[in-house]
């Protein structure tokens, strides 16, 4: 999951702190500092995942776009000059774009916000941001929630009790609560000291920088891995099943199926000793075969090796939905078995053929010629095709049978009885119509088709019922 | 996002009183004549279609979407009103279907629909009302779903959290305002006399929230008597919306509009999808589909419209208001296709489809191509700049799905190739045999219907065939020996089976047979000299580095049945055991070859790899708890001990099985003790010994011709 810094470049930050007058700091020394601290920390444990630094006062500046490099971050924050006053709101807009623009609107991201909560004066203010928030129009709308989905962390170069003195703590609550909830706000335990910047940062980051260790088993051969981006854990109904559902770290379990396919949210994973990873990609990679993943209870994902255009590749996994059932074609996973219990091998000897995908038990419509009629096209277009038939009798004898009884029985279950009326009489009418050349059999199949359809209009059950077919009139023309 | 939301339950009730017989005055010209044919024939006169054949269609339209989209848990039942004269009271209504999965289908609904037949005009009305069936849509929403039971079954002690809503969607031909909130009113009632019921029954749920939606038809060219209204709450159970229609084309498209709204549903226009002309075959022209799908599919469009940067606002021109602006639907261009697999691997989402027009030509002409295996890429439509290809539509198993495709920038990109990572600079591991292992282990569906005498489900059994594979199974080429020989193959094909037939053991038997002969006819083995310089081990060495190995995998099987215990009964039986005195002369060959070797190397290599190796087979021996016995694998240890007898399994552990990390103290006083060892000729008791205990009088068994593998000792 990506990550924005956006630190607080205002004057407020240049306060100095006093450390028992030994030597001197700026609170935003401090937050530096703390700063560092993240990003020595990701460059170690989080190095796949993109962070952008934006500061900000009444503007805000991108000062490194998203990277993985963390020395760049790094040198950003020690030339970090100081600048007006707070200006969260349009901080904010100035995120919304970044991510926006570079991820799209479906890719969480993370904001971390670095201020000492002092959240500027009078417009612009977060104060006055909050006040007016319901008086806006479409156009100038306040930023949060933002569309992509968000963690939010707000990160205070200042103690609590400092910040409940004002409103600042309640007005950054609030911030949390329009940012849709999910995230922390975070102050420094006791003076304000590097330590306690420390401590802060560190809670920060047991909270949601934590790598996320796992072991990845098939049968008795296993190997640790680390999952980037972790994943996280989902909420699947809130009223069912209320508790979020997240991975249970060392339940990874692999089978094998060599369906081809994608899905949501996909995680990638990272010597001289054989490891089980390498092993399980290189064959992946040869056979073109994909390894099925269980992650807990009924969460299931998938395991494949993806290269880049530049030759490099690596062992991926794709989470699927949780749920019983995540790819329709694929059924129950509970209800896979190893192909050694099938009477015969369901790929064929040669691999020539697969059990899946599987046929859902009903067709659906558009795959079962169903019968339509809303628009008058549909309608024309079905006693069309009957009349074109019965033209072409006794040769299509099969072909008009088989349209006649579909228009049937959707004429009957729509209860279209005037519909079967006014197409025997076409019927009728086509008889008559025949040239001296016809087939003898044309007009007793056509009497008779047409006979059958006026009975079925009477609604008589005998002749209405609907698994009912009228079946051909038995002729023998051939003696 | 709620398992039993509103749409969880839909039933239908439609008006089946004789006005409905009524024409909807909506004419439909069914006989098209041909100029040629025209001459003298009166055409027919054009038929038109009653009230309820009108809302029949349109509700089965609205059926079929929902099924399209949503073939589970979204479940639809149907009431047919008929007339109060019809039979005697408690059977005024006909309820069409249930709720059970297999009642779920259009078809059924057709069939039952034709058994109930168009109203009869000459029914008194008097006698007719909708109540009946309202109400009876009221108990049938109490009806537990297969699902909601399910549910309640697998949450126990928090069973209440299933929740029971649902919706009634009411078409009938209403006579005033006055008259719906009749309509309303008595709903209400029921449900509340329905609660109370369903408060005493384990079949039947109180309802928390009921959606009427109520549908006023009245025929072309009339004015209507009942108003619009918009959801309203009635009570805290139940909303009430009301909406007056015209029946026929304003019907389908009011229900169309409904059916998207109650289940997130959402439209997309294909365009220009090329397609050969019916009448002129060899020109081709460009037609649009529209398709339903889940709003989800459009996340990133509908988040993002309008709201930044110009681009956004170009998607906005791919939108267009049609109906009056009723409905909406968003624009994507047909891509010719071809296969680019790399799109697939920033797959989001995949959504099922309904197309809106279902047998029109276009539209079965795109959804055949995709049933034929075929996918088409969507592209959003551009004034200006790259094209953006954002969804695809793609068939599995007879079903299509639009897929979303990720259009920005992935957070995947630029991985780090598994060779930087660990193990990445091993290159010999088994990669094909590993690849013929995953085949081996391939799933296939289970129908739900086998029963397992096991009691497991299909994919525990597929994990414990996994596990059983793998008991050993070394990683690398250079650790195996018996993986590398094809002689083996067919012994270490069978010997991972969960049981084993009789012809089974004996392939086995004979595989170990093999390779007795082989080592007779001294044949070369194919042992990895990776680590050691030279030629490596000697040939007798390499045979039993080879019957170590196959004697460790056969182990770990060995508990399975008896029949897997006569497998390795069999290899401990015919291994080289050559004769004292040979052995004798050869070991002190072997000992200044040694000191030789360890002289010029002036390292361990052999040794290292060989403590490794046998300490890693002791850990997965650790893992398997079965067993006692003492690996040796290492060409320096000892000869195996003869195998125990079943009897004592519960021995003294040998110090070797001592848990933690041997000291190099410990692995020198072994190497020392098995160096003395071979200076003088061991006593036949000690040698033989099991745990230091050796069985005496064991002749009179042979005798008696019981089990002569014993000790260990060849009968061959």
């Amino acid at each position: 999951m990506p990550t924005v810094i956006l630190m607080d470049v205002s004057l407020s930050m240049t306060r100095p702190v006093s450390l028992d007058g030994i030597e001197e700091f700026q609170r935003k020394n401090l937050a530096v500092h703390g700063l560092n601290m993240l990003f020595e920390h990701m460059a170690s444990n989080y190095r796949l995942e993109f962070t952008a630094l934006m500061a900000f006062s009444s503007l805000w500046e991108l000062l490194v776009p998203f990277t993985r490099d963390y020395n760049a971050l790094q040198e950003a924050l020690s030339s970090l000059e100081d600048y007006d006053k707070t200006c969260v709101e349009s901080a904010l807009n100035g995120v919304n774009n970044l991510v926006q623009q570079e991820w799209g609107s479906a890719c969480p991201c993370q904001l971390v916000l670095v201020t000492d909560g002092s959240l500027g004066i009078g417009k612009g203010s977060l104060r006055h941001s909050l006040q007016t928030l319901k008086h806006r129009g479409d156009d100038k709308k306040f930023p949060l929630p933002f569309p992509f989905p968000t963690k939010l962390f707000i990160m205070c170069v200042a103690n609590a009790e400092e910040l409940q003195m004002t409103d600042a703590m309640d007005n950054l609550e609030e911030l949390l609560r329009l940012s849709g909830g999910d995230g922390q706000i975070f102050t420094m335990d006791g003076p304000l000291c590097m330590k306690s910047v420390q401590g802060m940062f560190g809670r920060l980051i047991d909270y949601a920088y934590s790598p996320f260790h796992a072991v990845l088993h098939c049968g008795n051969l296993s190997s640790d891995v680390q999952v980037f981006p972790r994943p996280e854990p989902v909420v699947m109904d809130e009223e069912v099943e209320p508790m979020p559902r997240t991975v249970n770290v060392d339940e990874v379990g692999t089978g094998a199926t060599d369906e081809l396919e994608e899905e949501p949210s996909a995680s990638q994973m990272a010597g001289k000793s054989p490891n089980f990873c390498v092993l399980l990609h290189g064959s992946l990679k040869v056979e073109g075969m994909v390894a099925l993943v269980q992650l807990g209870p009924e969460w299931y994902g998938m395991l494949y090796s993806q290269a880049d255009s530049k030759k490099k590749s690596n062992l991926m996994m794709s989470l699927f939905e949780p749920g019983p059932e995540p790819l329709p074609w694929l059924g129950k996973i509970s209800y896979l078995g190893p192909i050694s219990e099938a009477a015969e091998n369901p790929y064929g000897e040669d691999d020539s053929k697969s059990p899946f995908p599987l046929q859902p038990q009903v067709k659906r419509s558009y795959a079962q010629n169903v019968t339509v009629w809303i628009k008058a096209s549909g309608l024309q277009t079905d006693v069309q095709k009957i009349l074109r038939n019965a033209r072409k009798l006794p040769d299509k004898t099969q072909t008009f049978y088989k349209e006649l009884n579909r228009l049937r029985k959707a004429a009957l279950a729509f209860g279209f009885w005037e519909l079967l009326k006014g197409v025997a009489d076409l019927l009728e009418r086509e008889c008559t119509m025949l040239p001296d050349s016809a087939h003898p059999d044309a007009a007793f199949q056509l009497s008779h088709a047409a006979q059958q359809l006026k009975l079925a209009s009477t609604g008589d059950s005998q002749y209405a019922a609907f698994d009912h077919n009228i079946v051909p009139m038995h002729t023998d023309f051939s003696s | 996002m709620k398992m039993f939301s509103v749409a969880h339950k839909t039933v239908f009730v439609v008006d089946h009183c004789p006005y409905m017989a009524e024409s909807s005055r909506q004419q439909v010209e069914c006989d098209v004549l041909t100029k040629s044919r025209a001459q003298g024939v009166i055409p027919l006169a054009p038929v038109s279609k009653s009230l309820w054949t009108c809302a029949v269609e349109c509700s089965m339209e609205y059926c079929r979407i929902l099924y399209d989209i949503y073939p589970k848990d979204k479940l639809v039942s149907f009431l047919g009103k008929s007339n109060v004269n019809y039979i005697v009271s408690d059977s005024e209504f006909h309820i069409l279907n249930s709720w059970r999965r297999e009642d779920q289908s259009t078809h059924e609904l057709m069939s039952a629909l034709a058994a109930v037949g168009p109203p009869n005009p000459r029914e008194d009305p008097e006698c007719c009302s909708i109540l009946h069936g309202l109400v009876a849509a009221v108990e049938s929403l109490c009806k537990i779903t297969e699902l909601q039971h399910e549910r309640r079954t697998a949450l126990m002690d928090t069973a209440e959290r299933v929740a029971n809503r649902g919706r009634i969607i009411c078409l009938t031909n209403a006579k005033s305002d006055t008259h719906v909130r009749m309509l309303e009113d008595c709903i209400q009632e029921t449900i509340l006399d329905q609660n109370k019921l369903a408060a005493g029954s384990d079949r039947l749920m109180a309802i928390q929230q009921c959606e009427l939606v109520l549908v006023h038809i009245y025929p072309q060219g009339e004015d209507t008597l009942v108003s619009d209204r918009p959801k309203k709450e009635i009570s805290p159970l139940l909303t009430s919306e009301v909406h007056s229609v015209r029946a026929g084309r304003h019907l389908a498209t009011k229900l169309n509009i409904l059916v998207q709204q109650h289940f997130d549903l959402t439209s997309t226009t294909i365009t220009n999808i090329p397609m050969k002309e019916e009448q002129h075959a060899n020109t081709s022209a460009n037609y649009d589909v529209e398709l339903l799908h889940h709003r989800d599919a459009h996340l990133e469009f509908f988040k993002s419209g309008g709201a930044v940067g110009s681009e956004r606002d170009l998607h906005m021109a791919g939108t267009s208001t049609r109906e009056n602006g009723l409905k909406e639907t968003v624009t994507l261009k047909w891509c010719t296709p071809r296969t680019n697999t790399i799109e697939l691997y920033y797959c989001t989402g995949a959504y099922r489809i309904s197309p809106t027009d279902v047998n029109s030509r276009p539209s079965s002409c795109l959804t055949n191509f995709l049933l034929n295996g075929r996918s088409v890429l969507l592209e959003q439509p551009r004034k200006s700049g790259s094209k953006v290809i954002s969804h695809m539509l793609s068939s599995h198993g007879g079903e299509i799905f639009l897929h979303v495709l990720n259009s920005n920038r992935s957070t995947l990109e630029d991985p780090p190739s598994i060779s930087e990572g660990c193990g990445g600079r091993v290159t010999d591991y088994r990669i094909t045999d590993f690849g013929e292992f995953m085949r081996e282990n391939r799933l296939t569906p289970v129908s739900e219907s086998t029963h397992d005498p096991s009691g497991k489900l299909p994919a525990e059994r597929a994990k414990a065939q996994l596990e059983r594979h793998t008991r050993y199974w070394p990683m690398i080429i250079s650790q195996t020996t018996i993986f590398n020989m094809q002689a083996v193959v067919p012994l270490a094909n069978l010997i991972v089976k969960e049981t084993l037939t009789e012809e089974d053991v004996l392939t086995c038997q004979k595989t170990v047979y093999n390779l007795v002969d082989m080592e007779r006819k001294n044949d070369p083995l194919p042992i990895s000299t990776v680590g050691s310089r030279g030629k490596g081990p000697k040939r007798d060495e390499q045979y039993r580095i080879m019957w170590n190995e196959l004697e460790t995998l056969v182990k770990t099987h060995a508990g399975a049945t008896d029949r897997h215990q006569r497998v390795l009964d069999c290899i401990i039986a015919c291994r080289s055991k050559p004769p004292e005195e040979e052995e004798r002369k050869k070991r002190g060959r072997k000992r200044e070859e040694r000191e030789d070797r360890t002289e010029k190397n002036g390292n361990k290599e052999t040794d290292d790899k060989s403590w490794q190796e046998s300490e890693r087979l002791k850990g997965l021996l650790d893992k398997e708890d079965q067993e006692s016995e003492v690996i040796k694998d290492s060409p320096d240890s000892p000869e195996p001990l003869n195998k125990k007898p079943r009897l004592t399994t519960e021995e003294v552990q040998p110090p070797e099985r001592a848990k933690g990390p041997v000291s190099l103290l410990t692995m020198w006083t072994n190497r020392i003790t098995a160096a003395n060892s071979r200076k003088h000729q061991e006593f036949v008791g000690r040698a033989s010994s099991v745990n230091n205990k050796f069985e005496l009088y064991q002749h009179l068994k042979d005798e008696n011709g019981m089990d002569v593998h014993e000790n260990g000792k060849a009968s061959r």
